[in-house]
């Protein structure tokens, strides 16, 4: 077939951002494949110098709408890290429990809003609410609990306000924490529906393998499937690398065809999110977990990165079975009121890591020794996932090219869709000085 | 129980008048006593989180800053029927939501309030920034009247 191809899909829909597909094509030859990212950067890390160390979770939560709960947990750890604060064992496990609600909030809205649609070969969510009506208002329930778990305990569905240095300004009541335990407990019948409309288009899903390196935390002890614990860890070698040398992983660099910086380790590029943590630690998943994996024939070692979405919902399953039992772990204990005064004990220099929805987020703050903040380095999942999706894109489109440029452009954005990236959160493209 | 009117707030406050909606509702929450049939909801950038609050009430009034072309600091009142989005962006991603969509999706889905408003307010500075402009900050009572003469359902 003699014949060329140009596409240029301008600000690829249903992600979160900006992001550019560009391949041009002659006679079967592939000539250029680009992933571009022309967004804004926003300058958080320079908006938050200056502030008291108090302040810094409730500025850098407005980075992103769909995970303010994940940076806020990252600023907070750093904070705490950086000037000595401690948290205790009950603040901790709210803590965790508030970062579940944002996987199940985050996941859902990805799995149900924005990946389905491309599932039922529908343009959106919109004409997806007529030709699956039902399965539209079950993922809006999901989506709904997860919100209103949201706001129990971070105060506030997106942004949260409960969040301080040395733990949490309010935890819910006992009654509270049991009427959200049978609210997890009642939606699984949910969880289960959602597997089976997923499961019944998962024909749809391509078939596409690229081994790359996976990276994700790990938490050995206890070992935990971890969204929040733990170290660095990497399917491309054994043992971790410490939160504060993340930097030695990120490796960050600038790329011509993007205003935010890409990131490499041990190979080309590496990957971040559900598909990475599944990759470093599906043994440790809830047994509801293991069984949704099980029924996609989702296995540890998987390298497509199309099942990233099943890796969601594997670990919605997760998370609400972990909570469950969490919540009886508390209030088994008894539930304290704690008054938090944290206060600098030394200036200091450190970093905070958490798992976002889609993928590992750290954040790394100086200060003085009043607390105030000197500076601030941010590095999040979608920047780390760049280089991998641009790698991805060289692999696939030599295989699928013979399918026609509209299946290609289909393809590919369902590729990068499949990262659930939030390429508005690429912060920090440049460093700039003004004269 | 819920209230059978909610008043959302939408936008950034970190971006001068985007959020305007959000100090609006933050204002009128403080004397939400006084109004005892409507729930006052800082709905950020929440996007399509915007149809949970909406669900089971009788009337949705949606406060945020709108680009209309209009002179900066004008507010408007106007329905979901009246105005088409021109949002280049519309794929109803979680953080690019489109309110006029949603509306729609929410209607097809038969969890939409019979009456829904908006009140779009033209900014004049829409850049990084923890403050309103003075075009925006200085009408302030007109906007509250305007969003408490509203708290009525037809």
């Amino acid at each position: 077939m003699s014949s060329a191809m140009k596409i240029h899909v301008h600000h690829v829909t249903r992600v979160e951002g900006h992001g550019n597909i560009v391949v041009n094509a002659s006679n079967g030859k592939v000539e250029k494949v680009e992933w571009q990212v022309p967004e804004a950067p926003r300058f958080f890390e320079a908006m938050v110098r200056g502030h008291s160390y108090q302040d810094i979770q409730t500025i850098v939560s407005r980075i992103c709408g769909i995970c303010s709960i994940t940076h806020s947990l990252a600023a907070t750890k750093a904070v705490e890290n950086a000037l000595g604060i401690e948290v205790s064992e009950q603040a901790d496990a709210v803590r965790i429990l508030m970062h579940y609600s944002e996987q199940l909030q985050s996941h859902v809205l990805h799995i149900g809003y924005l990946a389905a649609p491309d599932f039922f070969g529908v343009p959106s969510v919109v004409p997806l609410a007529a030709k699956a009506g039902e399965a539209v208002k079950t993922v809006i329930r999901l989506h709904r609990l997860a919100n209103e778990w949201s706001d129990l305990i971070a105060g506030r569905t997106t942004h949260p306000v409960t969040l301080t240095p040395g733990g949490l300004t309010r935890i819910p009541t006992e009654q509270q924490f049991r009427d959200l335990q049978q609210r997890l407990k009642d939606c699984v019948k949910d969880l289960n529906a959602v597997v089976e409309v997923v499961l019944s288009v998962a024909g749809v899903i391509p078939r596409f393998e690229r081994p790359t390196e996976y990276v994700s935390l790990r938490q050995d002890n206890p070992a935990t499937y971890t969204f929040y614990h733990g170290q660095i860890a990497s399917t491309d070698c054994d043992g971790t690398v410490p939160i504060n040398d993340w930097k030695t992983v990120a490796n960050e660099y600038v790329c011509d065809q993007s205003t935010s910086k890409w990131c490499k380790w041990h190979r080309d590029a590496y990957a971040v999110g559900a598909l990475a943590r599944f990759n470093n630690n599906a043994d440790l998943l809830s047994p509801m977990a293991k069984e949704v994996a099980k029924r996609f024939g989702l296995k540890k070692g998987c390298t497509n990165p199309f099942m990233n979405t099943v890796a969601q919902l594997v670990e919605v399953g997760h998370v609400v079975e972990t909570s469950i039992r969490m919540i009886d772990g508390l209030l088994t204990k008894g539930l304290k009121q704690e008054k938090v005064k944290a206060k600098p004990k030394r200036a200091g220099k450190a970093s905070g890591c958490v798992e976002a929805p889609r993928g590992i987020l750290f954040h790394e703050y100086e200060f003085d020794k009043k607390g105030r903040c000197l500076s601030a380095d941010i590095c999040i999942p979608t920047g780390q996932n760049h280089a991998n999706i641009q790698k991805d894109f060289e692999a696939l489109v030599p295989q699928i090219l013979h399918e026609g440029q509209d299946a290609v452009r289909h393809k590919l954005e369902m590729l990068v869709r499949s990262y659930d990236p939030c390429i508005s959160c690429s912060t920090h493209a440049l460093e700039v000085t003004f004269v | 129980m819920r209230r059978p009117i909610v008043v959302l707030g939408l936008g950034n406050p970190l971006m001068g008048d985007e959020g305007v909606g959000v100090a609006l509702v933050q204002d009128l929450a403080r004397r939400a006593a006084d109004y005892p049939a409507a729930d006052f909801v800082d709905a950020g950038t929440g996007g399509l989180s915007v149809l949970h609050q909406m669900d089971g009430r009788t009337k949705a009034i949606l406060v945020d800053c709108a680009l209309m072309g209009e002179a900066p600091g004008t507010i408007r009142r106007f329905t979901p029927d009246q105005v088409a989005s021109i949002k280049s962006l519309s794929g109803l991603s979680g953080h690019e939501g489109d309110l006029v969509r949603i509306v729609a999706m929410a209607r097809a889905l038969g969890q939409c309030p019979n009456e829904v408003v908006f009140l779009g307010i033209e900014p004049e500075v829409v850049a990084p920034g923890r403050t309103l402009s003075d075009g925006v900050a200085g009408r302030w009572p007109e906007y509250m009247r305007q969003i408490l003469a509203e708290l009525t359902c037809t």
